[in-house]
Protein backbone atom coordinates (compact mmCIF):
# COMPACT_ATOMS: atom_id res chain seq x y z
CA UNK A 1 0.00 0.00 0.00
CA UNK A 2 1.46 3.35 -0.69
CA UNK A 3 2.11 5.90 1.64
CA UNK A 4 3.42 9.70 1.57
CA UNK A 5 5.83 10.75 3.85
CA UNK A 6 3.18 12.52 5.54
CA UNK A 7 1.43 9.50 6.30
CA UNK A 8 4.09 7.56 7.53
CA UNK A 9 2.77 4.22 9.34
CA UNK A 10 3.76 4.54 12.20
CA UNK A 11 1.53 7.84 12.78
CA UNK A 12 -0.96 6.05 14.62
CA UNK A 13 0.96 5.45 17.09
CA UNK A 14 1.26 8.72 17.90
CA UNK A 15 -2.43 9.54 17.75
CA UNK A 16 -2.99 6.43 20.18
CA UNK A 17 -0.28 7.74 22.65
CA UNK A 18 -1.95 11.10 23.16
CA UNK A 19 -5.11 9.18 23.98
CA UNK A 20 -3.37 6.64 26.76
CA UNK A 21 -1.59 9.55 28.25
CA UNK A 22 -4.46 12.00 28.19
CA UNK A 23 -6.54 8.82 30.12
CA UNK A 24 -3.22 7.80 32.32
CA UNK A 25 -2.01 10.98 33.76
CA UNK A 26 -5.31 12.23 34.29
CA UNK A 27 -6.23 8.89 36.07
CA UNK A 28 -3.00 9.77 38.25
CA UNK A 29 -3.84 12.97 39.16
CA UNK A 30 -7.69 12.12 39.96
CA UNK A 31 -6.57 9.03 42.43
CA UNK A 32 -3.93 11.14 44.27
CA UNK A 33 -6.21 13.97 44.88
CA UNK A 34 -9.26 11.19 45.62
CA UNK A 35 -6.93 9.66 47.69
CA UNK A 36 -5.47 12.12 49.49
CA UNK A 37 -8.51 13.83 50.49
CA UNK A 38 -10.04 10.87 51.09
CA UNK A 39 -7.13 10.36 54.02
CA UNK A 40 -8.29 14.12 55.45
CA UNK A 41 -12.13 13.31 55.35
CA UNK A 42 -11.78 9.90 56.88
CA UNK A 43 -9.46 11.58 59.78
CA UNK A 44 -11.61 14.64 60.36
CA UNK A 45 -15.04 11.95 60.40
CA UNK A 46 -13.75 10.24 63.48
CA UNK A 47 -13.81 13.34 65.59
CA UNK A 48 -16.96 15.55 63.55
CA UNK A 49 -19.13 12.98 61.71
CA UNK A 50 -21.66 15.94 61.00
CA UNK A 51 -19.31 17.42 58.48
CA UNK A 52 -19.16 14.58 56.17
CA UNK A 53 -22.77 14.49 55.25
CA UNK A 54 -26.13 15.31 57.85
CA UNK A 55 -27.37 13.09 60.34
CA UNK A 56 -24.67 12.19 62.30
CA UNK A 57 -24.79 15.23 65.23
CA UNK A 58 -27.48 13.26 67.06
CA UNK A 59 -24.38 9.89 67.55
CA UNK A 60 -23.81 9.53 71.26
CA UNK A 61 -19.97 9.71 70.87
CA UNK A 62 -20.17 13.18 68.87
CA UNK A 63 -20.62 16.17 71.72
CA UNK A 64 -23.06 18.46 70.52
CA UNK A 65 -21.02 20.65 68.32
CA UNK A 66 -24.20 21.88 66.69
CA UNK A 67 -23.60 25.60 67.82
CA UNK A 68 -20.70 26.01 65.18
CA UNK A 69 -21.58 24.76 62.08
CA UNK A 70 -25.76 24.74 60.97
CA UNK A 71 -26.54 21.44 60.13
CA UNK A 72 -28.92 22.34 56.83
CA UNK A 73 -25.26 23.62 55.69
CA UNK A 74 -23.30 20.53 56.08
CA UNK A 75 -24.08 17.93 53.64
CA UNK A 76 -21.54 16.67 51.66
CA UNK A 77 -19.47 19.66 52.19
CA UNK A 78 -15.96 17.85 52.85
CA UNK A 79 -17.04 15.37 49.92
CA UNK A 80 -16.09 18.32 47.35
CA UNK A 81 -12.70 17.92 47.04
CA UNK A 82 -13.32 14.05 45.77
CA UNK A 83 -15.69 15.12 43.48
CA UNK A 84 -13.20 17.70 42.16
CA UNK A 85 -11.05 14.74 41.71
CA UNK A 86 -13.59 12.93 39.90
CA UNK A 87 -14.04 15.86 37.24
CA UNK A 88 -10.23 16.20 36.68
CA UNK A 89 -10.41 12.29 35.07
CA UNK A 90 -13.71 12.94 33.50
CA UNK A 91 -11.63 16.34 31.46
CA UNK A 92 -9.13 13.18 30.08
CA UNK A 93 -12.05 11.03 29.19
CA UNK A 94 -13.73 14.17 27.03
CA UNK A 95 -10.40 14.56 24.98
CA UNK A 96 -9.85 10.66 24.80
CA UNK A 97 -13.08 10.22 22.93
CA UNK A 98 -12.85 13.13 21.28
CA UNK A 99 -8.98 11.72 19.58
CA UNK A 100 -10.14 8.42 19.32
CA UNK A 101 -13.13 9.54 17.09
CA UNK A 102 -10.55 11.03 14.85
CA UNK A 103 -8.41 7.70 14.65
CA UNK A 104 -9.59 5.20 11.92
CA UNK A 105 -7.71 2.41 9.96
CA UNK A 106 -5.81 3.12 6.40
CA UNK A 107 -8.60 2.20 4.09
CA UNK A 108 -10.97 4.55 5.32
CA UNK A 109 -8.59 7.74 6.68
CA UNK A 110 -4.95 8.91 5.83
CA UNK A 111 -3.97 9.44 9.35
CA UNK A 112 -0.96 11.81 8.56
CA UNK A 113 2.15 12.23 10.80
CA UNK A 114 0.85 15.82 11.47
CA UNK A 115 -1.90 14.65 13.20
CA UNK A 116 -0.40 12.23 15.53
CA UNK A 117 1.82 14.65 16.90
CA UNK A 118 -1.04 17.46 16.99
CA UNK A 119 -2.83 14.13 19.19
CA UNK A 120 -0.06 13.67 21.30
CA UNK A 121 0.57 16.99 22.22
CA UNK A 122 -2.78 17.31 22.90
CA UNK A 123 -3.06 14.38 24.85
CA UNK A 124 -0.42 14.96 27.27
CA UNK A 125 -1.57 18.77 27.47
CA UNK A 126 -4.67 17.35 29.43
CA UNK A 127 -3.13 14.73 30.57
CA UNK A 128 0.21 16.48 32.54
CA UNK A 129 -2.66 19.30 33.59
CA UNK A 130 -4.82 16.97 34.82
CA UNK A 131 -1.89 15.54 37.34
CA UNK A 132 -0.73 18.88 38.38
CA UNK A 133 -4.45 20.23 39.40
CA UNK A 134 -5.07 16.44 40.62
CA UNK A 135 -2.07 16.78 42.84
CA UNK A 136 -2.81 20.14 44.11
CA UNK A 137 -6.38 19.34 45.11
CA UNK A 138 -5.42 16.45 46.96
CA UNK A 139 -2.75 18.86 48.79
CA UNK A 140 -5.61 21.57 49.87
CA UNK A 141 -8.27 19.21 49.88
CA UNK A 142 -6.21 17.22 52.82
CA UNK A 143 -5.51 20.35 54.92
CA UNK A 144 -8.50 22.29 54.11
CA UNK A 145 -11.20 19.21 55.26
CA UNK A 146 -8.47 18.95 58.76
CA UNK A 147 -8.45 22.79 58.98
CA UNK A 148 -12.35 22.64 58.28
CA UNK A 149 -13.56 20.75 61.35
CA UNK A 150 -11.53 23.71 63.51
CA UNK A 151 -12.62 26.33 61.98
CA UNK A 152 -15.67 26.34 59.93
CA UNK A 153 -15.53 29.90 58.20
CA UNK A 154 -12.38 28.71 56.50
CA UNK A 155 -14.95 26.48 53.81
CA UNK A 156 -15.19 29.39 51.31
CA UNK A 157 -11.39 30.03 51.49
CA UNK A 158 -10.84 25.97 51.02
CA UNK A 159 -13.24 25.75 47.61
CA UNK A 160 -11.62 28.98 46.50
CA UNK A 161 -8.17 27.42 46.51
CA UNK A 162 -9.97 23.89 45.15
CA UNK A 163 -11.48 25.89 42.40
CA UNK A 164 -7.97 27.37 41.43
CA UNK A 165 -6.76 24.11 40.87
CA UNK A 166 -9.02 22.64 39.21
CA UNK A 167 -8.86 25.36 36.39
CA UNK A 168 -5.36 23.87 36.08
CA UNK A 169 -7.22 20.81 34.55
CA UNK A 170 -9.53 23.13 32.83
CA UNK A 171 -7.13 24.76 30.62
CA UNK A 172 -5.18 21.90 29.61
CA UNK B 1 6.46 -11.04 14.73
CA UNK B 2 5.28 -7.57 14.81
CA UNK B 3 1.77 -8.23 15.48
CA UNK B 4 2.31 -10.34 18.49
CA UNK B 5 4.84 -8.22 20.55
CA UNK B 6 1.74 -5.73 21.69
CA UNK B 7 0.10 -8.61 23.11
CA UNK B 8 1.98 -9.31 26.25
CA UNK B 9 2.68 -6.20 28.04
CA UNK B 10 -0.36 -4.97 29.84
CA UNK B 11 -2.26 -7.35 31.93
CA UNK B 12 0.85 -7.69 34.67
CA UNK B 13 0.36 -4.38 35.16
CA UNK B 14 -3.12 -4.59 36.93
CA UNK B 15 -2.76 -6.95 38.42
CA UNK B 16 0.09 -5.67 40.13
CA UNK B 17 -1.40 -2.71 41.49
CA UNK B 18 -4.65 -4.86 42.49
CA UNK B 19 -1.90 -6.85 44.67
CA UNK B 20 -0.76 -3.06 45.76
CA UNK B 21 -3.92 -2.00 46.81
CA UNK B 22 -5.16 -5.34 48.44
CA UNK B 23 -1.76 -5.07 50.44
CA UNK B 24 -2.58 -1.59 51.68
CA UNK B 25 -6.37 -2.08 52.84
CA UNK B 26 -5.54 -5.26 54.07
CA UNK B 27 -3.02 -4.21 56.55
CA UNK B 28 -5.64 -1.83 57.98
CA UNK B 29 -8.19 -4.16 58.07
CA UNK B 30 -5.84 -5.92 60.23
CA UNK B 31 -4.85 -3.60 62.23
CA UNK B 32 -8.25 -2.33 63.15
CA UNK B 33 -9.49 -5.33 63.39
CA UNK B 34 -7.23 -5.98 66.69
CA UNK B 35 -9.11 -3.32 68.83
CA UNK B 36 -12.06 -3.41 66.77
CA UNK B 37 -13.01 -7.08 65.16
CA UNK B 38 -16.55 -5.94 64.03
CA UNK B 39 -14.87 -4.48 60.90
CA UNK B 40 -13.63 -7.71 59.40
CA UNK B 41 -16.98 -8.29 57.19
CA UNK B 42 -17.74 -5.16 56.10
CA UNK B 43 -14.43 -3.80 55.35
CA UNK B 44 -14.20 -6.85 52.94
CA UNK B 45 -15.94 -4.58 50.40
CA UNK B 46 -13.16 -2.27 50.07
CA UNK B 47 -11.10 -5.32 49.13
CA UNK B 48 -13.56 -6.48 46.71
CA UNK B 49 -13.30 -2.75 44.91
CA UNK B 50 -9.51 -4.10 44.33
CA UNK B 51 -10.55 -6.97 42.90
CA UNK B 52 -12.78 -5.62 40.44
CA UNK B 53 -9.63 -3.61 39.10
CA UNK B 54 -7.87 -6.88 38.26
CA UNK B 55 -11.17 -8.53 36.57
CA UNK B 56 -10.90 -5.03 34.49
CA UNK B 57 -7.58 -6.17 33.26
CA UNK B 58 -8.91 -9.40 32.48
CA UNK B 59 -11.28 -8.37 30.23
CA UNK B 60 -9.16 -6.01 28.57
CA UNK B 61 -6.86 -9.30 27.83
CA UNK B 62 -9.08 -11.22 26.84
CA UNK B 63 -10.66 -9.00 24.60
CA UNK B 64 -7.23 -8.23 23.56
CA UNK B 65 -5.70 -11.54 22.87
CA UNK B 66 -9.19 -12.47 20.58
CA UNK B 67 -7.71 -9.84 18.25
CA UNK B 68 -4.10 -11.28 17.94
CA UNK B 69 -3.62 -13.38 15.03
CA UNK B 70 -0.47 -14.59 13.15
CA UNK B 71 0.21 -12.74 9.70
CA UNK B 72 2.60 -13.86 7.10
CA UNK B 73 4.22 -12.38 4.21
CA UNK B 74 4.04 -8.62 2.34
CA UNK B 75 1.02 -8.02 4.17
CA UNK B 76 2.77 -8.05 8.03
CA UNK B 77 3.63 -4.75 7.05
CA UNK B 78 0.59 -2.94 5.87
CA UNK B 79 -1.01 -0.10 7.80
CA UNK B 80 -3.86 -1.40 8.57
CA UNK B 81 -1.60 -4.17 10.33
CA UNK B 82 0.36 -1.95 11.93
CA UNK B 83 -3.08 0.36 12.92
CA UNK B 84 -4.05 -2.77 14.67
CA UNK B 85 -1.04 -3.56 16.08
CA UNK B 86 -0.56 -0.18 17.69
CA UNK B 87 -4.05 -0.12 19.24
CA UNK B 88 -3.59 -3.25 20.50
CA UNK B 89 -0.91 -2.28 22.30
CA UNK B 90 -1.47 0.99 23.93
CA UNK B 91 -5.06 0.11 25.19
CA UNK B 92 -3.37 -2.10 26.89
CA UNK B 93 -0.92 0.21 28.62
CA UNK B 94 -3.93 2.36 29.03
CA UNK B 95 -6.20 -0.26 30.91
CA UNK B 96 -3.26 -1.71 32.62
CA UNK B 97 -1.91 1.98 34.00
CA UNK B 98 -5.25 3.14 35.05
CA UNK B 99 -6.52 0.35 36.45
CA UNK B 100 -2.54 0.82 38.89
CA UNK B 101 -2.89 4.18 40.12
CA UNK B 102 -7.01 3.10 40.91
CA UNK B 103 -5.85 0.30 42.51
CA UNK B 104 -3.82 2.22 44.67
CA UNK B 105 -6.11 4.81 45.42
CA UNK B 106 -8.72 2.52 46.25
CA UNK B 107 -6.61 0.89 48.83
CA UNK B 108 -6.13 4.30 50.49
CA UNK B 109 -9.55 5.09 50.94
CA UNK B 110 -10.00 1.90 51.82
CA UNK B 111 -7.51 1.58 54.79
CA UNK B 112 -9.18 4.55 55.88
CA UNK B 113 -12.66 3.61 55.74
CA UNK B 114 -11.72 0.58 57.63
CA UNK B 115 -9.59 2.70 60.47
CA UNK B 116 -12.18 5.24 60.48
CA UNK B 117 -15.07 2.53 60.57
CA UNK B 118 -13.20 0.86 63.74
CA UNK B 119 -13.90 4.38 65.59
CA UNK B 120 -17.31 4.98 64.59
CA UNK B 121 -19.21 2.42 62.38
CA UNK B 122 -21.72 5.35 61.08
CA UNK B 123 -18.41 6.34 59.00
CA UNK B 124 -18.33 3.23 56.98
CA UNK B 125 -20.70 4.03 54.47
CA UNK B 126 -19.77 7.56 53.80
CA UNK B 127 -16.17 6.85 53.05
CA UNK B 128 -17.09 4.57 50.72
CA UNK B 129 -18.88 7.11 48.33
CA UNK B 130 -14.98 8.10 48.52
CA UNK B 131 -14.00 4.62 47.22
CA UNK B 132 -16.59 4.61 44.79
CA UNK B 133 -15.18 7.79 43.14
CA UNK B 134 -11.59 6.21 43.31
CA UNK B 135 -12.82 3.03 41.58
CA UNK B 136 -14.61 5.01 38.61
CA UNK B 137 -11.39 5.74 37.66
CA UNK B 138 -10.37 2.10 36.84
CA UNK B 139 -13.50 1.84 34.65
CA UNK B 140 -13.01 4.73 32.78
CA UNK B 141 -9.64 3.38 31.54
CA UNK B 142 -11.30 0.20 30.72
CA UNK B 143 -14.20 2.14 28.37
CA UNK B 144 -11.25 3.97 26.93
CA UNK B 145 -9.35 0.96 26.55
CA UNK B 146 -12.13 -0.84 24.39
CA UNK B 147 -13.39 2.39 22.96
CA UNK B 148 -9.58 2.21 21.07
CA UNK B 149 -9.47 -1.87 20.97
CA UNK B 150 -12.87 -1.77 19.01
CA UNK B 151 -11.53 0.75 16.61
CA UNK B 152 -8.28 -1.61 15.54
CA UNK B 153 -10.15 -3.91 13.55
CA UNK B 154 -8.82 -7.30 12.73
CA UNK B 155 -5.45 -8.25 11.68
CA UNK B 156 -6.11 -8.79 7.53
CA UNK B 157 -4.17 -11.00 5.71
CA UNK B 158 -4.90 -8.91 2.50
CA UNK B 159 -2.51 -5.66 2.12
Amino acid sequence: MADSDLTPKFAPFLGMAGIAFAMIFGCIGAAYGTAKSGIGIAGVGVFRGDLIMKASSTHPLHPSTSTQSSPANTPLQSLIPVVMSGILAVYALVVSVLIAGNLKPPPQEHYSLFNGCIHLACGLSVGLTGMAAGYSIGVVGDSGVRAYMQQSRIFVGMVLILIFGEVLGLYG
Amino acid sequence: MVSQEPARAWSPHSLIHTRRGIFITGTSILGGGVKAPRIRTKNLLSIVFCEVVAIYGVITSIILSSKVSAINGDALHSGNNYFAAFAIFWSGVLVGMCNLVCGISVGINGSSAALADAADPSLFVKILIIEIFSSVLGLFGLIIGLLLSSAAGDFSAIS
